[in-house]
């Protein structure tokens, strides 16, 4: 995956406002990236864009042989389908859909004829099989998050990107997320790339790229 | 993306509820519709063939000439059924020295095609129903001409040279009603007979009737075909009963309206709880994006899930409207005595159609709108909203209620009226709610905690609260329209048929009976009209032009209605009457000596008889010449006798005349006309108590139908505030968790909540009040034509509904926020 001369600029009621400016990256298949900076500095503007869930302002971004900055939404989605997988901060599960249905949802979209299989597979895998017909908000933040994990990898991604996965929990419960995402990470071989303001997981990545004021330091 | 999958979304969705409301409000519209049809179709066609009693048929052809056999070749051809009448007026006489004026029927065997006749045999008894017409060589007579002849059943009478032997008294035929100066009393013969009778000669007045029923598009179409004008006249209901036309025609009207009204609320909550639902799902999209849902996908989708919706509607709301209607016509079958025609499919396609726009027009846009929700706001909330613009709703809304109410009430002007209506509505109450929440404010600074936190609530939320306002105020204002209509309605019907106005005349009083007379009356009835004197005569000329010549220029040769020179009832009275109003020119003092005359409005327009032209009657053989003082305008409608020709008193004073009066007589008391016409034999009584009663009932049934539409519309009212509140419950339920969890008790909530509600709710009134009374004003005149006033009451009325009603439905729909623990609000709220 590579970006070049990536910059975003939004309109503010006090003028425009550059949030990034002129940020390369590569990042290589199965690489483990942390991206760290402090608050405000862009990382999830960042995040967004290589993920192509948002456009830069200017700069290009190839993701698995696509250049998505050439993409449209449409063309975007499909990509996204197929090589990416996300886990938030606010793990973003659907309220209206139990555990196991959350899980299942990737596989669904593509038409997968095992979405269900495979979705047990990994939430046996997350260690929730037995919660796999509970609503989210019967479960604890940090077992949301593991199905937000299970949900991800259900995507079976090249790259995952992570934004503060370990945010909204506590210290050993994020640990306990961290695991689960390297040793996913491990079985399935996929790219990670996480924003954090965690040390610990910054330093268990293969590379930390520091972030400061829309630049790469 | 799967059918299965998309299935699998949409049953989802439903398990969590949030298609329940979409799904209630969708079927809602469909039963309204579906059920308000129905019924309104059965009613109509029963209404349709009771009035039809009227005419003894559907329609028939009138004429002074003789009905051309090629009307009847060309009826049968279009397998109408028919039956032909001829009624003149005529002398029976008998053994000579006896004499009356009768009016004669004769019918053919096939008559009444409609309603029925009712015979006795002993004069002034209720008769029965008599399929049967007068044999040959029978007749048939009115009650009353039993003591004036001094005959009973089976006595022989002459009619022209003919003799004919009596034998039934007739009670009753359908086709009665007309002019009231052609009810001589009835002689009913056989059409047959009358060459024997010799009586029909050139110039013998006789009006020539060919009666018609069956299909309605094969009479339109014979009415098509057929060369009327400018000889026979093509009469219907309409024509021939204005006073039940009239009924007929306002109560469509209504019920026309209250149907668009319903299925305009049932849109607007179809809309609300659509944009919910859309606004529930913006996450939900995000997050699918996310996962790789392209926004293709995310269309088909959701345009899947709607139709799934929106057919299971149609389906629900066709099988609840069909029983509702069901339900409907078993409670009012005490009530509606007629056996109603199975209904037409209009009302089922109408419903299912409804259902299907609705959700197209309605609904669609916003779930459209939701494959442009963007990723990023899985990231960042403010994002990938609802943008700016939302043309694309407003304008498939506004296209699908045009589209709608066009095809529900036929009418293009109707539904303009109502569509401008609302427009304007909506921009000046718009203001009106936002000044009313500004002032809100400056109130609530100063109250209590409750009252603070309600009336910050609605500040906060202004936009949205300004939209709520509009929408409870409008479903209220709709309420109190149908309800102002409704009640003016059944108060003008009630005074054009008082209970007890006069039901019988008499005329052909000679002067020195009146005093006699009069004197019999006070004694025996309750009520009685004035005396008023009766003259015959004709005009001769006007402005010394003959009035042949002077019709030639001013009159159109095939205009229908009177003509100048047949003889008709004049009258003079010093004072106007109450039901009359002068229009042009001034009524004449009580004291007036000079020859004056008034002349009613329409009668002098058709003839170009303007005030101060000079007439020149012809009265009892003497030449009078009066100026034209004032037009009058009447209400022909009233069961009043009324007169197009007034004079002046000093005119006609010396002048041979008779009089008339009118008296009220209860059904079962009909046995003194028996004992009135005996000690006055020369008189001519005309009982007009079976027709008023005939209208009084179709009056009736029309006042229950009216009644009926407003409740259900009522029902899609109250959808309408439950939608809406539901709609905005989402904004409301995370408020009142936060200030919950900062320690606002359960009572605190409660009490803010009421306040919050009570004070929307007399907002929506005040607003509802001012739209009403405007609209109602507006449709009166022009609409149903009728007078205009204003409703005080209605101003603290509304307010104080208002406030109640949204406070109920307010709190019912809402009792979820206060009961839910707040932790459980703000959890939900997190996902
Ligand atoms: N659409 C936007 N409009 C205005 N400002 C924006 C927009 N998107 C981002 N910003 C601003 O750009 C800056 C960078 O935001 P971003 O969310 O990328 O920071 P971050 O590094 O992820 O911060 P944190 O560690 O707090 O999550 C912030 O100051 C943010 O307010
Ligand atoms: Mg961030």
């Amino acid at each position: 995956m590579r970006a070049e001369q990536i910059a975003k600029v939004v309109p503010t009621a006090e003028g425009e406002l550059a949030i990034l400016a002129g940020i390369d990256l590569e990042i290589n298949a199965g690489e483990s990236v942390a991206v760290v900076g402090a608050s405000g500095s862009g990382k999830t503007t960042l995040l967004g864009i290589l993920a192509g869930l948002d456009q830069p302002t200017s700069g290009r971004v190839l993701l698995a042989d696509h250049q998505l900055t050439s993409l449209d939404e449409e063309e975007r989605a499909r990509v996204r389908g197929e090589h990416v997988g996300f886990v938030f901060q606010t793990f973003q599960l659907l309220g209206s859909l139990t555990a196991l249905e959350n899980v299942m949802l990737p596989g669904e979209l593509r038409g997968d004829a095992n979405a269900e299989k495979d979705a047990l597979e990994l939430l046996e895998k997350v260690g929730l099989s037995e919660r796999s017909r509970h609503y989210p908000r019967q479960l604890s933040g940090g077992e949301q998050q593991r199905v937000a994990v299970a949900r991800a990898f259900a995507s079976r991604p090249t790259v995952l990107f992570a934004d503060e996965p370990t945010g909204n929990l506590d210290t050993a419960t994020g640990q306990r997320i961290i695991e689960l995402l390297f040793d996913l990470n491990k079985e399935f071989a996929t790219t990670l790339v996480l924003v954090t303001h965690d040390d610990r997981l910054a330093q268990r990545c293969d590379r930390i790229v520091e972030i400061e004021a829309g630049r790469i330091v | 993306m799967k059918l299965a999958f998309v299935l699998r979304m949409a049953w989802r969705d439903w398990r969590s509820g949030e298609l329940g409301l979409l799904l209630i409000a969708l079927t809602v519209a469909v039963a309204t519709v579906t059920s308000i049809s129905l019924f309104v179709d059965r009613l109509q066609q029963a209404l349709v063939s009771e009035s039809a009693d009227f005419l003894a048929a559907d329609r028939r052809i009138s004429s002074t000439r003789a009905i051309p056999d090629g009307f009847r070749e060309e009826a049968a051809a279009r397998g109408l059924r028919q039956a032909d009448t001829m009624s003149f007026p005529s002398m029976v006489f008998v053994r000579d020295d006896t004499s009356q004026l009768v009016s004669v029927k004769a019918v053919s065997e096939q008559y009444p095609l409609r309603g029925v006749v009712r015979v006795t045999d002993e004069p002034f008894t209720a008769g029965e129903v008599t399929s049967d017409v007068p044999a040959r060589g029978q007749v048939w007579l009115d009650a009353r001409l039993f003591p004036a002849l001094g005959i009973a059943l089976g006595d022989e009478v002459e009619v022209g040279v003919a003799r004919f032997k009596v034998s039934k008294v007739v009670v009753q035929e359908p086709d009665r009603g007309g002019s009231m100066y052609d009810l001589g009393p009835r002689l009913l013969m056989n059409l047959a007979d009358v060459p024997s009778t010799e009586v029909v000669q050139p110039g013998s007045r006789i009006v020539y009737r060919l009666l018609l029923s069956g299909d309605a598009a094969a009479l339109e179409d014979l009415k098509g075909v057929l060369p009327l004008e400018p000889n026979y006249r093509w009469q219907g209901i309409r024509e021939s009963s204005p006073a039940i036309g009239d009924a007929l025609s306002r109560a469509e009207s209504f019920l026309l309206l209250g149907g668009l009204l319903g299925v305009l609320l049932a849109g607007v909550a179809v809309a609300l709880s659509a944009h919910r639902y859309a606004r529930r799902h913006y996450d939900h999209v995000g997050i699918l994006k996310t996962l790789g849902a392209t926004p293709t996908q995310i269309m088909y989708a959701y345009v899947a899930i709607l139709l799934v919706i929106g057919v299971s509607a149609v389906v629900l709301g066709l099988l609840i409207g069909a029983a509702l209607h069901v339900l409907i016509v078993l409670a009012l079958q005490s009530i509606i005595p007629v056996a109603l025609p199975m209904p037409s499919m209009r009302p089922v396609f109408l419903g299912a159609a409804t259902g299907l726009i609705c959700a197209l027009a309605f609904a669609l846009p916003p779930l459209l709108h939701l494959k442009n929700i963007s990723p990023m706001r899985v990231i960042r909330r403010d994002l990938g909203g609802a943008p700016r613009s939302q043309y694309m709703s407003y304008v498939a809304a506004l296209g699908g209620s045009l589209g709608l109410l066009i095809w529900y009430s036929g009418s293009l002007w109707l539904t303009a009226w109502t569509l401008v209506g609302t427009a304007a509505a909506l921009l000046i109450f718009g203001a009106l709610a936002k000044v009313l929440l500004r002032g809100g404010r400056v109130v609530g600074m100063q109250a209590g905690s409750g009252w603070r936190l309600a009336l910050a609530g609605l500040q906060r939320r202004s936009g949205e609260n300004t939209a709520q306002i509009l929408i409870f105020g409008l479903a209220i204002m709709l309420l109190l329209i149908l309800f102002l209509l409704r009640s003016s309605l059944l108060e003008e019907w009630r005074n054009e048929l008082p209970d007890n106005a006069p039901n019988h005349f008499i005329l052909n009083i000679v002067p020195e009976e009146v005093d006699a007379l009069t004197d019999m009356l006070e004694e025996s009835t309750e009520r009685r009209g004035d005396v008023v004197p009766m003259i015959r005569g004709r005009v001769l000329a006007v402005n010394g032009i003959g009035s042949r010549t002077w019709e030639q220029q001013h009159r159109g040769v095939d205009a229908p209605g009177p003509s100048l020179r047949s003889e008709r009832n004049l009258t003079w009275a010093a004072d106007l009457a109450e039901d009359n109003t002068v229009v042009d020119g001034s009524w004449w003092p009580a004291d007036e000596t000079r020859a004056l005359v008034s002349l009613e409005d329409e009668y002098a327009a058709e003839l170009g008889l303007s005030v101060g032209d000079t007439l020149s009657f012809d009265i009892a053989g003497r030449m009078v010449d009066v100026e034209v003082a004032s037009l009058r305008s009447l209400d022909w409608e009233s069961m009043r006798p009324n007169f197009f020709i007034i004079f002046s008193p000093a005119v006609l004073a010396d002048f041979p005349a008779t009089f008339m009066t009118s008296f009220y007589l209860p059904t079962d008391q009909k046995r003194f006309l028996n004992m009135l016409l005996s000690n006055f034999p020369t008189i001519t009584v005309i009982e007009v108590d079976a027709i008023i009663a005939q209208v009084q009932r179709i009056i009736d049934r029309v006042t229950q139908v009216v009644e009926l539409v407003l409740a259900l519309v009522v029902a899609s009212g109250c959808l309408v505030l439950i939608a809406s509140i539901q709609a905005s419950r989402d904004a409301r339920m995370g408020e009142h968790a936060l200030v919950r969890t900062l320690g606002g008790s359960r009572g605190l909530i409660r009490g803010s909540l009421l306040a919050e509600f009570g004070i929307l709710g007399i907002f929506a009134g005040v607003v509802a009040v001012v739209g009403a009374e405007i609209t109602v004003a507006i449709l009166q005149v022009q609409v149903f034509e009728l007078s205009f006033a204003l409703h005080p009451w209605l101003w603290v009325v509304g307010p104080l509904f208002g406030c109640v009603l949204i406070l109920l439905v307010g709190m019912f729909g809402t009792r979820a926020i206060v009961s839910t623990p707040p932790w459980a609000v703000l959890r939900e709220s997190e996902i």
